[in-house]
């Protein structure tokens, strides 16, 4: 049954070509939320690694100037035995350039992440959205054409060295190079009437990571699909996959994710 | 029967007052959105001046048409703040204004009301009734499109926006006519 559903979503996203709108599922877009508005996110990650994980993520994020959104996380998983929160996470992305046609935009931000984790490190891999303590700063530059989307993204983590929550004679993360590549399009609607119509966006995204002092790296492939409702409720569903690597007991490899997020406008 | 004419003099007055809305609607398109969520938090955002009446939008084309309440202050740069908070620039702002007998100095210049009008392509003029006028300001216009105006404008205050009139520094909207 999960790989009819994984197949659709790969076919769905080939058939399409190209593909939607910037509000990205598994990266950020360069730009941001509206000032005095408020999100709040429930995510939820799966995998079998090698028996099935699940991991939830409460998120809630503010705009807090027209240039400037902080986005709160909180980990919840049973990836260590029974479910628990595993710790949380702070990131904050800033705006510094915004050139706006009519129908288009190129937008470029710098984001920075701050992570707590309780769980044992095993892997050079660095996750700080559950896996890993440490954090995490780089650049987003985002390119909107009509109905597409283009986005690019480029990251340094740092994981803090904590040798108790170390697994002993397991590899040891320290820093880590992250990239990714997203599209977006807009399918649904063709012609808009009102707030009101649903909006239905499909996604594609290259997600790698390389690990700067060993050279191992990975490259995921993540097609996604989106549905926007009352223009502002979204709901996500995705999956990534490994197209290549080499990052032994790498995180969130193979995944499913779906989210909901709600949009509040001038509350704040 | 003289307190009547007086009364109906004041009323008449009162009612041209009322009338005479400086800017009666605006058709502002906004740029750098496409989705209807984008539309919908930059309406969120208009929403909230207190001098707008209605706010409709054209979903496809980006654009809203804005109107007024009676006797409201229409401030045109709290518009423009409000289109950026939600993360968007204005592409264009064309503005239906109603003047009476509005006399165009050489410069270009005139004021209604307190607010200071530099016209890029009408001088010595009067201007009286419906005119529909495009502001071409920094940030109400492309940014391309601003310095290909930059170029020819006339005007000192091009530039900053503000200028010294009477003495006092003072906020300046440059308009084209249509």
């Amino acid at each position: 049954m999960r790989k009819v559903f994984v197949l659709m979503l790969i076919l769905t996203g080939n058939y399409t070509s190209v593909f939607s709108q910037e509000l990205f599922v598994f990266t950020e877009p360069a730009s941001n939320m509206p000032k005095k508005s408020v999100g709040v996110r429930i995510t939820n990650e799966g995998m079998n690694n090698p028996s099935f994980m699940t991991r939830t993520i409460p998120e809630v994020m503010f705009g807090i100037s027209k240039n400037l959104m902080v986005h709160g996380q909180a980990f919840l998983s049973n990836m260590d035995g029974s479910y628990r929160l595993e710790g949380g996470s702070l990131y904050a992305k800033y705006r510094f350039l915004s050139i706006d046609e009519s129908q288009t935009h190129f937008r470029a931000s710098a984001f920075g992440r701050i992570s707590t984790s309780k769980r044992p490190t095993f892997s050079r891999d660095i996750n700080l959205e559950g896996d890993n303590s440490g954090y995490q700063g780089g650049l987003i530059l985002t390119q909107l054409l009509h109905k597409l989307a283009l986005s690019a993204t480029l990251g340094y983590a740092h994981s803090f060295r904590d040798n108790q929550k170390q697994v002993a004679s397991m590899p040891q993360p320290n820093n880590m190079l992250s990239y990714s590549l997203s599209s977006g399009y807009l399918v649904l609607p063709v012609v808009y009437k009102n707030y009101k119509q649903p909006n239905f966006n499909v996604y594609f995204e290259l997600l790698g990571k390389t690990d700067p002092s060993s050279g191992a790296s990975y490259l995921d492939l993540a097609p996604a699909l989106q549905v926007i409702l009352n223009s502002t409720t979204r709901i996500d569903l995705g999956y990534r996959f490994q197209a290549t690597g080499n990052v032994a007991n790498r995180y969130a490899k193979n995944m499913y994710l779906i989210r909901a997020e709600f949009n509040f406008f001038n509350v704040l | 029967m003289k307190a009547i004419k007086l009364f109906s003099i004041i009323m008449l007055f009162f009612a041209a007052r009322v009338s005479a809305q400086e800017i009666s609607s605006v058709d502002l398109q906004v740029t750098g959105l496409t989705c209807s969520m984008c539309s919908n938090a930059t309406q969120k955002s208009l929403e909230t001046l207190s001098f707008i009446n209605t706010i409709k939008p054209d979903l496809n084309k980006n654009i809203f048409v804005l109107t007024f309440k009676k006797n409201a202050n229409i401030n045109l740069d709290l518009i423009l703040k409000k289109v950026k908070d939600a993360g968007f620039s204005v592409g264009s702002l064309t503005a239906d204004f109603n003047f009476n007998q509005l006399k165009i100095d050489d410069k270009g210049q005139a004021t209604v009301d307190g607010n200071v009008y530099r016209f890029a392509n009408a001088k010595n003029k009067t201007l009286n009734g419906m005119v529909k006028a495009e502001v071409i300001d920094k940030d109400f216009i492309s940014g391309s499109s601003f310095k290909k105006q930059a170029k020819t404008a006339n005007s000192d205050a091009y530039a900053s926006g503000t200028g010294i009139v009477n003495g006092k520094k003072t906020r300046i909207f440059h308009l084209i006519v249509s």
